[in-house]
């Protein structure tokens, strides 16, 4: 696709109204015929993912919520595992969420064709146990610092974020770079296409100033990122660090369980394939003159990398889940950069583009044979 | 220190594809060559079998060094497992070396059936060089 156009959506009341009554109308001409959107709870201090049927609930959606108690893309996952459905539905949420989504889509755990992901731009989300302490403080320290794009207060890794506008669903809500009072809505895929198509919004608007204000800042970003990691690197690599880092592992696997594209229905690390006689244990015991329990704190860490670090999208998620706040995500994105880097691959920033374990080429690689130095 | 060194006779967990690699080890034993010791070779069906996971068992179990081996490319029995198998071992060599871990205790090597004295060379010389590098000090590690 060429460089995406957009349309400028001037909005009534709030940026947030306005996104809502989108959605609503989509749903009135049966674009949609339901919704996947975050929702304030009745108590107010909490968010959840919702299917949304009955749209005289839409008045408590809330899109781009201060956190992220869910990865979104699990939400789209539990709905559509089974299979596409036939209903119409809409996601919304953060760009991260929805390139985990397209993730999950390749590995098979979800189906899109029913889909349509709209994503929006993020400005970072609080890091859960921060929003948990004092809600209210927490609300509104999160618009201040969403409208000054202030990243300070957010995750680690949204500080360090430089995709939070990218595009890979089929529509994206920009309001980087938009006037007072207006948002773009941008089309991103054909599907995206057609539904502006049927909501009578043509593309024909200059969005230049989105772009420009996007680049800006992923630009900015990707140079805190390379450093971050390279900080993390020196703090975390080689093996007495590293064996420091993840010293106070509990072995909860929460930072598995949380992760949206961890896709193994059985994780290997929960099966049999590790636990051992007791014999096994005395034994390694002998070796080493004494063995930590529970065991397999690294092996699962490492594993895990193994496996998913390719469709990481450094969400943080499994982080936020860390009750021993061991930097996880940190140390996620670090290792996923350089794992994708070898391919060239960024999870989820096509459908496309095969995973790249699945796909080879026959001239490549070829350093890592036979290398002896 | 310097004995100890000397005396270190390293641990080496070979993965060897069925097909090529471990019939070319079978030749260079029936050939005479001279194979060392530290070789524990474990018969694989392609190379593209070997998950990174269990490499990293061996590793991080305190294997001195682990040699995959594999048809060359084009020669697969399965066609293109071994091209998989490049891609896997470079995300396990990637995540290894990020980590600040020492890669170089890993190697990828292609070993033809018929290839008994290439299998005898390359075998000699990881175990060289693993010599070089001493024990993998994970070893000793109890918080693992
Ligand atoms: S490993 Fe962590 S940061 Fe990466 S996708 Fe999973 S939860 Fe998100
Ligand atoms: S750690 Fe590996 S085996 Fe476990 S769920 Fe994740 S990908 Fe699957
Ligand atoms: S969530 Fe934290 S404590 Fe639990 S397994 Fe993951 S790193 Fe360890
Ligand atoms: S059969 Fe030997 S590498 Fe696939």
């Amino acid at each position: 696709m060429n460089k995406p156009t957009g349309a400028v959506i001037s909005a009534k009341s709030s940026t947030k109204k306005s996104i809502i009554d989108f959605l609503e109308k989509a749903m009135d001409k049966g674009v949609f015929d339901a919704v996947i959107v975050p929702m304030r709870v009745p108590a107010g201090d909490s968010f959840a993912y919702v299917l949304i049927k009955d749209k005289s609930l839409f008045k408590d959606a809330f899109p781009i919520p201060p956190v992220m108690f869910v990865q979104g893309a699990k939400a789209v996952s539990s709905v559509t595992r089974l299979g596409k459905g036939n209903m119409k539905i809409a996601a919304l949420m953060r760009p991260c969420e929805i390139r985990a989504t397209i993730e999950l889509a390749k590995l098979g755990q979800t189906d899109l064709e029913n889909m349509t992901l709209i994503s929006m731009d993020c400005p970072g989300v609080l890091p859960t146990s921060d929003f948990l302490s004092d809600p209210e403080k927490g609300m509104k320290q999160f618009d201040e610092a969403a409208k000054n794009l202030d990243d300070k207060i957010m995750r680690p890794v949204c500080q360090i974020c430089d995709k939070s506008s990218m595009m890979a669903g089929d529509l994206h809500i920009g309001t980087l770079g938009a006037k007072k009072d207006t948002f773009f809505v941008i089309s991103n895929s054909q599907k995206g296409n057609d539904i502006l198509d049927k909501l009578g919004i043509s593309l024909k608007d200059n969005i230049d100033s989105w772009h420009a204000k996007v680049k800006n800042i992923s630009e900015e970003k990707l140079k805190k990122r390379k450093k971050a990691h390279k900080d993390l690197k020196s703090e975390i690599g080689g093996l007495d660090n590293l064996l420091d880092a993840y010293n106070q592992c509990i072995n909860c696997h929460n930072c598995m369980r949380v992760c949206p594209v961890c896709y193994c229905r059985l994780c290997y690390f929960d099966s049999d394939n590790v636990k051992h006689p007791s014999e096994d244990y005395l034994q390694m015991a002998e070796s080493k003159g004494s063995i930590r329990f529970l065991p397999d704190t690294i092996f699962f860490q490492m594993g895990r990398m193994m496996h998913m670090s390719l469709s990481c999208v450094s969400c943080g998620a499994c982080e936020d889940a860390c009750p021993v706040s061991i930097p996880v995500a940190q140390i996620f994105s670090m290792i996923s950069d350089e794992t994708q880097g070898l391919f060239d691959y960024v999870s989820g920033r096509s459908l496309e583009e095969p995973l790249p374990l699945v796909a080879y080429k026959e001239e490549e690689l070829h350093e890592m044979e036979d290398a002896n130095d | 220190m310097t004995k100890e060194t000397e005396k270190f006779e390293p641990r080496i967990v070979g993965f060897l594809c069925n097909w090529c690699s471990y019939a070319g080890a079978d030749l260079a034993g029936t050939s005479k060559l001279k194979i060392p010791s530290s070789l524990t070779p474990i018969r694989v069906m392609c190379s593209s079998r070997i998950d990174p996971v269990l490499v990293t068992t061996a590793f991080l179990h305190g294997a001195d060094g682990v040699l995959i081996a594999g048809c060359h490319p084009g020669d697969c029995h399965y066609d293109k497992g071994n091209y998989y198998a490049r891609r896997r071992f470079a995300v396990l060599k990637k995540v290894i070396e990020g980590l600040g871990l020492e890669s170089d205790r890993l190697r990828l090597s292609w070993v033809s059936a018929s290839e008994g004295q290439r299998f005898a060379e390359v075998i000699n010389e990881f175990n060289e060089k693993i010599k070089k590098m001493g024990p993998n000090p994970i070893k000793v590690k109890t918080s693992l």
